[in-house]
This record gives structure tokens, C-alpha cells and sequence, in this order.
């Protein structure tokens, strides 16, 4: 195994920069997620990093090995695309096994132990002599998942192996992983464009926007301590809140969803943004601490029973995710219903010209506690 | 005042509408669509082929004068029992075999030369020369490759003359006449197969490629496994075309050996000429033609069973 540096890495496809200077580590026996929008240069930079495509400018290293100039084959990579891409003429054993018999240093007894052991870890087992047409595209994308694995490579590459599969194979083929994950450690980098796959899969992420990484941490880090806009309103479904502070405001920063001001941080009022997640706003029926008077624009049912509240702040629209009611029908929130909502400050985080401040929102006067 | 309006529509418009809405019907608008082709395929295909089986079992000769006398199965008797033409058919059979393998091979070998080359500069010019042959008709290029061996003013002749070898006499010797002949049917459809084999290249998907590239598979398991795979349709149906037209090679031949020196380059269809247009023996050419026929769909057949054979054994497995 090796740990990926790539170094000012860069590729253009004539007018667009697809992958702009990018420098970035890829720890060993770690899975790092490239998560970003479509069109954000992580498959590129995947394919980059596979050989497939001529870098511009820049160097790849797996460990100490300078490999920019390698082709594939002698990069010491595996990859599974996001179609499921199989030997159709072979079973699903012969699948697997063909490259390790390409590789004279594997004897045939390792070549049979390792087949056997990504056959029981992706449940193949009873499929291993059908011919790979029978199988459905999950299970022949196992298949590839198994191929690749079954190499014990120095890098192995994911790009989107879920997205052409059904759910079901899905959440499998996404089971298989993490119990893959569990049983042989390998430097992976796996390229998605669903959060919650990144989310569930990634020891770390590394978020990408218009061609250049704009951060790298753990999954839970990411989405609660995002370093700019970007990351605040990429993750979570749907993303932050993001509330602009009143013009009129003569001490601090007012904010529709606070009904107290902040103090204005150092970097000055212009561009300053409160970034709050849907989750944590909380509604009431009844006034409470912290809370603004709001009216319900929209409700719908989000995925698990929660709801999801567009409520109208003053002038601004705060998205809320709360919890299914207790005792239906009692609280349906109904459309026009006048209530209470509460930003918890220490949830908010302030944004500045779409940068996060490091200073967390401060209420210019401190809150008085009543016994 | 007012108009009184009628409630009943013009007979014109109630007339019109009720055609389209006889030819928008399912079932008609296909069947009125195909009438002509399928007219066509009757008048020009289907008539003649029934007339030519029928009299196929007659005695007809255009220069006794007499009626057709019917025979029964006299003329496929008298072909099968007659030396001469498993001589031609199996002469036809090497001719074809021969011919076809070394344009799939070549049209390969070029077809992926070219495969994948946009960037290589003369492509265009080089793709362009190289199907040129293909485009000439067959009796120009019999004619132009006649000139070609000549052994008094030919080029090939003098280049090997000059180069100090004795001169050869391609289309007068009965040992190389079959292999000159061979090598212009090679230079004419190779390209054919060419074309054929760039088809196939690109039907073969790009990921695929890229995986067995990084799964470092041999370049012959790319070939067999991934390449063949997606391409074989089209290549096959190229041999399978290519085969049928070897089969009935006759304007090459007759523009550039008659058949010679002796029977050196008889093959079957320049028979089947002869039996027609120099002896006028209709029954028995009609029935050679039979024969013939039935061996092209024997061909198609069997390349057809060949290409889905596998599917069938993955199906059952």
C-alpha cells in the first residue's frame, strides 16, 4: 500500500480548467471520498490519478514512486467504473481471477485463497460458476468490486460504482464495502456524488468545487464545520440556511432569525452570512427563549417521517427539518400557521465573502439567565 | 339575420378525415408503408427465383428451338454427376476461403492500425487511398491489374525483371494465375473489411478498454475478451457478406482470365456464364444457379448460428 500525492496537478479540455493546480495527500489505507457537485473535475482528477488521462502540468506519487508518465497498466492500480465493467464471455470466478493470472509473483494457491475471500466477503458464493450475463447489475458490479480488491494493489479507485445500479443493489453493494473496509485495509479513493454514500463510506472527504479541493476532513467535521458556503449548502438535504444581516442595523449584526444582534466580527458587516442547518431550528407553538415570530410557507415529508418547514422570518426564508408529531394530527404545522422559531447560536456559523470565520457568532449583549 | 349552420360536416371533409383516420390505424399505416418495397422484392426477386426453380427442372436450350421439356431432377442429377463442377466448386470453395481469411486479417490488422488515429497526421488522405479500390468497378480494376501483370509492358513484370529475376507470367501460368487473381480480389475488398473492422472498433466501449488496461490483460485477451466481443457482430456480418460475394466472384475473372489458362481460375459462377450465355442451356444453368443459391443461404446460416451459438450456451448454462 502507498499514500497518492498529487502536486499542482492540473488538466484543461480546451477553454475549461477541469482540474486547476490541485496539491493533495491521499492517506495510506485510508478511503478518501472526492465528493462534489457534476462537473467538478473529481473524476477527472481520478482518472488522472489511474493513468487514464495525461495530466497537463503537475506529478502524481504513489508513496515515493513518481508515476505521472506510467501508463495504467504499470501504475499498480485497480479501479471499478461506474458501469459495471465485466469479461462477458467469463463466470464470475473467471472475472476476478484473470488479472491475479496475469501476475506471475501470485502463485496459484494465493490466486485461489483470494478469490475465495472477496467471493465470501461480497456474498458471490453461490453465482461464482454462472456466467456473468445471469447476473443482475448489482451483482456484476460486485463482481468488479471483487476483481479489483482481489489485486491487493498499491491505490484502488472508485469512480460512482453505485450510480448505475437499483437501490437495493445499492445498499448491498454499499454493505459489501464496508465489510470489504473491515477485512483488508487499502488506500482507496472513491468518487461520488452522493453525500450520504460519502458520508457512510469515507474516512475522509475531500469536497471539490470547480476543479480545486476546498476541504478535506472527516465526514461528520465536514458537514458541521464546513470552511466555506459551499460545503454548508452541499451537504445536508437540503443545505444550510443562509440569513443576510438587515441593512438598517445601527449596533452589531441583526438577523431575521435572531431576534437579538451579533457582534460584528472584525471582518466587517459586507458579505458577512449566518449559516444555520435545517436541523437545528426548532419550532414552537408558544414564544420561548431565543425565538422569533414566523409564519409556515411550505411543509413536506422528508425521508424517516421528519418534516420539512419553509417558514417565513421577516423578510427571509428559514428552512426547518423537525421531527414527526407526537400525536398526529394534533401539531400538523398547517400552511399560514403562525408560530415560534429558534436558531441556536452555538449551531450558526458565520460566513465571510463565502469563507467561514474562524470567531463563532457572539450576541452583543450577553443573555441575562432568569432564576 | 343569422346563418343557419349545419350541424353535418362538408361530404369533402367527413371523406378526408375518415381516410386518415383508416391510415392512422395500427395495423394499416405500416402495411401501406412497406407495399412498395415489398412489390418490388416480388416483381424483381421473388418471380424471377420461382421462375428460375422451376426451371430448373426442365430441358430448355435457347438453341435447339424446341419448348421446355419438363425433366424432373435431370439437371441437379447431371450437375452433381458431372466431375467437372465439384472441380469449379471446390476451387470456388479454396478461392473464397482463401480470399475472405486474408481480407479479415488484413482489414483488422489496418482496421486497428487506424483505429483510435485522429491524430495522426495523413490519416484522411491514407483512409481515403486505401478505400479507393474498393469504389472502382470490377471490370476496371480486372482491366487496370491486367495491365498491370502484361508481360511485355507491365510494370510488376518489368520491376521484377529489373530487380534480376526471371519475368512471371501471372495471368498465362496455370500456377499463379489462381494466386493473381486472388491477390486483385484481396486489393479490391480488403478495404471492405477495413471499413467493417472500424465499425466494430468502435462499437467497443471505451470503459471496457480502460479496464482491461488497468486489469493488465494480455493484449490477446483484450482482443479475445473485449474487442471480439462487441465487434464480432459486425464482423461477422463483414465475413459473412464478403463470402457470399467471393462466392459469386465472376466479373474479375472474366475480365482478366476467362476462366485460364485451362481451368486454372474456373470458378463456379464463371460456370454457371458459361452454361447460360455461350451454350444457352437454361435448365440445366437455372439449376446450377439453384445450387448455388442454396449453398449462400447454407452460408448465412451457419454464420448466424456460429455468432449466436455462445448466447445459446450462456442461456442454458
Amino acid at each position: 500500500m502507498a499514500d497518492v500525492r498529487v502536486e499542482r496537478l492540473r488538466r484543461q479540455f480546451g477553454s475549461l480548467v477541469a482540474v486547476k493546480d490541485i496539491s493533495f495527500v491521499f492517506p495510506e489505507e485510508a478511503v478518501t471520498c472526492l465528493l462534489g457537485p457534476s462537473g467538478c473535475g473529481k473524476t477527472t482528477l481520478l482518472r488522472m490519478i489511474a493513468g487514464l488521462e495525461r495530466p497537463d502540468a503537475g506529478t502524481i506519487l504513489f508513496g515515493d514512486r513518481n508515476v505521472t508518465a506510467l501508463s495504467p497498466r504499470r501504475r499498480d492500480v485497480a479501479m471499478v467504473f461506474q458501469y459495471p465493467v465485466m469479461y462477458r464471455t467469463l463466470s464470475v470466478v473467471e472475472n476476478i481471477e484473470l488479472p491475479l493470472a496475469n501476475d506471475r509473483t501470485i502463485g496459484s494457491a494465493e490466486r485461489r485463497q483470494r478469490v475465495e475471500e472477496v467471493l465470501e466477503i461480497l456474498e458471490l458464493g453461490n453465482f461464482r460458476h454462472l456466467h456473468i450475463d445471469r447476473l443482475d447489475l448489482g451483482n456484476r458490479q460486485k463482481v468488479a468490486v471483487g476483481r479489483a480488491i482481489a489485486r491487493r494493489t498499491a491505490v484502488t479507485l472508485f469512480d460512482e460504482p453505485t450510480t448505475n445500479v437499483e437501490v437495493h443493489a445499492k445498499l448491498a453493494l454499499i454493505r459489501a464495502f464496508k465489510e470489504l473496509r473491515r477485512r483488508v485495509r487499502q488506500t482507496i479513493v472513491y468518487v461520488t456524488h452522493d453525500q450520504t454514500e460519502a458520508m457512510t463510506l469515507a474516512d475522509q472527504i475531500a469536497l471539490m468545487q470547480e476543479g480545486q479541493i476546498v476541504q478535506c476532513a472527516p465526514p461528520r467535521e465536514l458537514y458541521e464545520q464546513p470552511a466555506g458556503e459551499f460545503g454548508g449548502w452541499f451537504l445536508g438535504n437540503p443545505g444550510m440556511n443562509f440569513l443576510t444581516p438587515q441593512p438598517a442595523a445601527r449596533d452589531g449584526l441583526q438577523f431575521d432569525g435572531l431576534p437579538f444582534p451579533l457582534f460584528a466580527p472584525n471582518a466587517g458587516p459586507e458579505e458577512i452570512r449566518l449559516g444555520i442547518r435545517p436541523e437545528h431550528v426548532q419550532i414552537s407553538r408558544v414564544p420561548v427563549p431565543d425565538s422569533v415570530p414566523a409564519r409556515v410557507l411550505r411543509t413536506a415529508i422528508a425521508i424517516g417521517g421528519q418534516r420539512l418547514v419553509t417558514l417565513a422570518v421577516g423578510g427571509s426564508r428559514i428552512k426547518a427539518k423537525v421531527p414527526p408529531p407526537a400525536h398526529p394530527p394534533q401539531d400538523t404545522l398547517e400552511i399560514g400557521a403562525e408560530v415560534f422559531a429558534v436558531c441556536p447560536l452555538e449551531r450558526a456559523i458565520l460566513f465571510h465573502g463565502g469563507a467561514r470565520l474562524a470567531e463563532p457568532p457572539r450576541r452583543l449583549v450577553p443573555r441575562i439567565e432568569l432564576e | 339575420m343569422s346563418l343557419a349552420v349545419s350541424s353535418r360536416r362538408p361530404f369533402a371533409s367527413r371523406h378526408r378525415s375518415g381516410l386518415i383516420a383508416f391510415f392512422g390505424r395500427r395495423e394499416v399505416l405500416p402495411a401501406v408503408l412497406i407495399c412498395p418495397v415489398l412489390l418490388f422484392f416480388i416483381v424483381w426477386d421473388t418471380i424471377p427465383t420461382l421462375w428460375l426453380l422451376g426451371l430448373s427442372f426442365y430441358r430448355f436450350s435457347l438453341t435447339s428451338g424446341r419448348p421446355p421439356i419438363f425433366s424432373g431432377l435431370y439437371n441437379y442429377t447431371s450437375i452433381l454427376n458431372d466431375a467437372e463442377t465439384w472441380f469449379d466448386l471446390s476451387r470456388t470453395f479454396i478461392f473464397v476461403l482463401l480470399a475472405v481469411g486474408i481480407e479479415t486479417v488484413a482489414g483488422m490488422l489496418l482496421g486497428l492500425l487506424f483505429w483510435r488515429s485522429d491524430r495522426l497526421p495523413g490519416r484522411r488522405v491514407a483512409l481515403t487511398l486505401l478505400f479507393a479500390p474498393m469504389v472502382v468497378t470490377p471490370v476496371a480494376a480486372g482491366t487496370f491489374w491486367r495491365l498491370i501483370y502484361d508481360p511485355t509492358f507491365g510494370i510488376l513484370d518489368w520491376f521484377i525483371r529489373s530487380l534480376g529475376f526471371a519475368p512471371v507470367r501471372f495471368l498465362s501460368d496455370a500456377n499463379v494465375a489462381f494466386s493473381a487473381v486472388l491477390a486483385v480480389d484481396v486489393w479490391m475488398w480488403t478495404p471492405f473489411m477495413v471499413l467493417m473492422a472500424l465499425a466494430a472498433l468502435a462499437s467497443v466501449p471505451k470503459a471496457e478498454l480502460e479496464a482491461a488496461e488497468i486489469d493488465r490483460l494480455t493484449w490477446l485477451q483484450r482482443f479475445r475478451l473485449v474487442i471480439l466481443y462487441h465487434g464480432k457482430f459486425i464482423l461477422m456480418l463483414g465475413i459473412l457478406l464478403r463470402t457470399i460475394d467471393a462466392f459469386k466472384t465472376m466479373d474479375l475473372i472474366f475480365d482478366m482470365t476467362y476462366g485460364g489458362p485451362g481451368t486454372a481460375t474456373e470458378l463456379v459462377a464463371m460456370t454457371l456464364f458459361r452454361r447460360a450465355f455461350e451454350d444457352f442451356n437454361m435448365g440445366s444453368s437455372s439449376a446450377l444457379a439453384v445450387i448455388l443459391l442454396l449453398i449462400s443461404i447454407a452460408f448465412t446460416v451457419t454464420f448466424l448460428y456460429v455468432l449466436y451459438l455462445r448466447e445459446r450456451k450462456a442461456a442454458l448454462a
